[in-house]
């Protein structure tokens, strides 16, 4: 899922720099607001799992070996905003210290990694839970249903900006200069890799991570503190 | 005072993993997997102690260069420039005292293995029409392979040849110019660099904190598979492990967030305030102003190629 350098056009991914930098400035401000002083080293070791996350392997069938990619856990607890920052500085970190992923793909490969999942994650979690009990197995479906989604999200999103760059970068003899094959080719390329494969995988340890943390505190979920505390505070001026 | 034998490093790459294991499960992988990030990691801080041309000079000039010279690789569509930039990362890493092999491996095997699968179906007319260079099967008319109908003829075509050469040789550029940039320089000092960039304080903080956890956390997560291993004698089904591999990813999540309430803690009382101050110890001499203009004229000549305003 990490774009290298060289596959995507300067059309593309100067237009998702110039996405990119108004969410980033955004992100940082409302953090700055919200966390004050504790903005840093949160997002730090928030950036250090994000990082790390890749590096379980998990078993699946068939004898092979995968890795989740976790973004759509990390929006449901730390809120879709860390999760955006937190993710960004992981994949900087992978860009500029293994060269994994390409320097002028960054904002592209932020897009999709640390937009698009923990946005659709937390959301679709946020969605299908309702107001169902944090104990309950609504919950974990929901987690379960948001690390599917949100990954298959992103791969389409990848496979779209890999199609369209026969459309605008081709020499002057028609040969495409960047990713060669187009749309029709690209996203089912790899959304059919992603809804019968990774997808799975990362639905199944979403759920996992998922059941984990509701058992042993699940006032780490976002949001879920200050509900809580709304909660003891309505039951006080009841009673 | 640090005494003299303190500052000296080996210059040396050192291996940290030296057992191999035969058949590896999930376990194995990702013990091996830690103990390959930690390789990379320590072989590239030697690299970047060693008394060469980019580690001479300062991270600003450097970090500034290599971004306009990636910058200006991706927009060239011409192979000869492409070879011309390859061959000048290659006397790069030669005048910075990098093995030269191990550079080149460095690039080719990790990342464009991938860019050779994307690159391969293209030399064939299935993809891209073109003239036929070589021709690999007669089908015959009215030949297909499920819903998609293929030509007569199967053949390579000499335009897709020249694009997947040209597709694989622009990604190996670019990654070699990455990866010369933390070769040569020690991680701390690259991320300080990143100011000359437009980053933000806090960001540059943030970045440093996280590098430094990462190896925390790696730790960590090696130690739980190594504790694993250890008790494990008959390995249970897939579920029962993935179901490990979940909790122990929550425990990490658990673990990383109180942690960084600690951090915040200690932080505080020891006066931080939210406010960012960054140590501004870089200072920029007549031979990085030299060497950064020479990058930045390099770029530019090569953006104008890219555009058609020089010719080649």
């Amino acid at each position: 899922m990490h774009i290298p350098d060289g596959y995507l056009g300067p059309y593309t991914y100067i237009a998702l720099w110039i996405i990119m930098i108004p969410i980033w400035y955004y992100a940082g401000n409302k953090l700055g607001r919200e966390l004050k002083s504790r903005q840093v080293p949160l997002l730090a070791l928030a950036a250090a799992f994000s990082f790390v996350i890749m590096m379980f392997n998990v078993p699946i069938p068939g004898g092979s070996t995968g890795h989740a990619v976790g973004a759509a856990i990390i929006g449901i607890v730390l809120g879709p905003w860390a999760g955006v920052i937190a993710i960004s500085v992981a994949l900087v970190l992978q860009a500029l210290m293994f060269g994994d992923g390409g320097i002028t793909a960054i904002a592209a490969n932020c897009f999709n990694m640390a937009v698009i999942m923990p946005f659709s994650g937390y959301y679709i979690y946020k969605f299908i839970s309702g107001s169902a009990p944090l104990a309950s197995s609504r919950r974990i479906i929901a987690a379960a249903v948001a690390g599917y989604v949100s990954l298959a999200l992103a791969a389409t999103s990848t496979g779209i900006m890999f199609g369209i760059q026969p459309l605008l970068h081709k020499s002057a003899e028609g040969v495409p200069l960047y990713m060669p094959y187009s749309l029709n080719i690209t996203v089912p390329a790899m959304l059919l890799e992603h809804i019968f494969g990774f997808s799975i995988l990362e639905a199944v340890i979403t759920a996992l991570i998922f059941v984990y943390i509701q058992k042993t505190d699940s006032s780490l979920l976002y949001g879920e503190k200050e509900m809580a505390i709304e909660r003891k505070r309505k039951k006080g001026t009841t009673a | 005072m640090i005494p003299n034998w303190m500052n000296q490093a080996d210059v040396q790459p050192c291996h940290c993993s030296t057992v191999r294991h035969g058949k590896k499960g999930f376990v194995g992988k990702t013990i091996d997997g830690i103990l390959g990030f930690l390789d990379e990691a320590f072989l590239s801080e030697t690299f970047s102690r060693r008394p060469g041309l980019l580690q001479s000079l300062d991270p600003r000039a450097k970090l500034v260069s290599i971004l306009a010279l990636i910058f200006a690789t991706s927009l060239i569509g011409d192979l000869r420039v492409l070879v011309f930039i390859y061959a000048l990362t290659l006397l790069l890493s030669y005048k910075s005292k990098i093995d030269i092999g191990f550079f080149v491996k460095r690039v080719w095997l990790f990342i464009p293995i991938f860019a050779g699968i994307i690159a391969l179906p293209m030399v064939f007319n299935i993809f891209l029409p073109g003239d036929p260079l070589y021709i690999v099967a007669y089908l015959g008319a009215g030949a297909h392979l499920g819903p998609f109908s293929l030509p007569d003829n199967i053949f390579i075509t000499r335009q897709g040849t020249m694009a997947a050469i040209i597709f694989t040789v622009r990604v190996a550029a670019c990654v070699s110019a990455v990866v010369l940039l933390f070769l040569t320089t020690p991680q701390q000092i690259l991320f300080k660099s990143l100011r000359t960039v437009g980053v933000p304080k806090i960001y540059v903080l943030t970045l440093q904190m996280a590098y430094r956890y990462i190896f925390l956390l790696m730790d960590m997560v090696r130690e739980m598979y190594v504790a694993k291993k250890a008790r494990t004698i008959r390995s249970r089904g897939i579920m029962d492990d993935q179901k490990w591999v979940g909790g122990r990813i929550g425990y990490t999540l658990v673990r990383s967030l109180s942690m960084s309430e600690k951090v915040h803690m200690a932080m505080m009382s020891r006066g931080f305030s939210g406010e960012v101050h960054i140590m501004q110890e870089f200072k920029m001499t007549n031979r990085d102003y030299l060497y950064g203009a020479l990058a930045i004229s390099i770029s530019l000549v090569l953006v104008m190629i890219s555009q058609n305003i020089i010719r080649v």
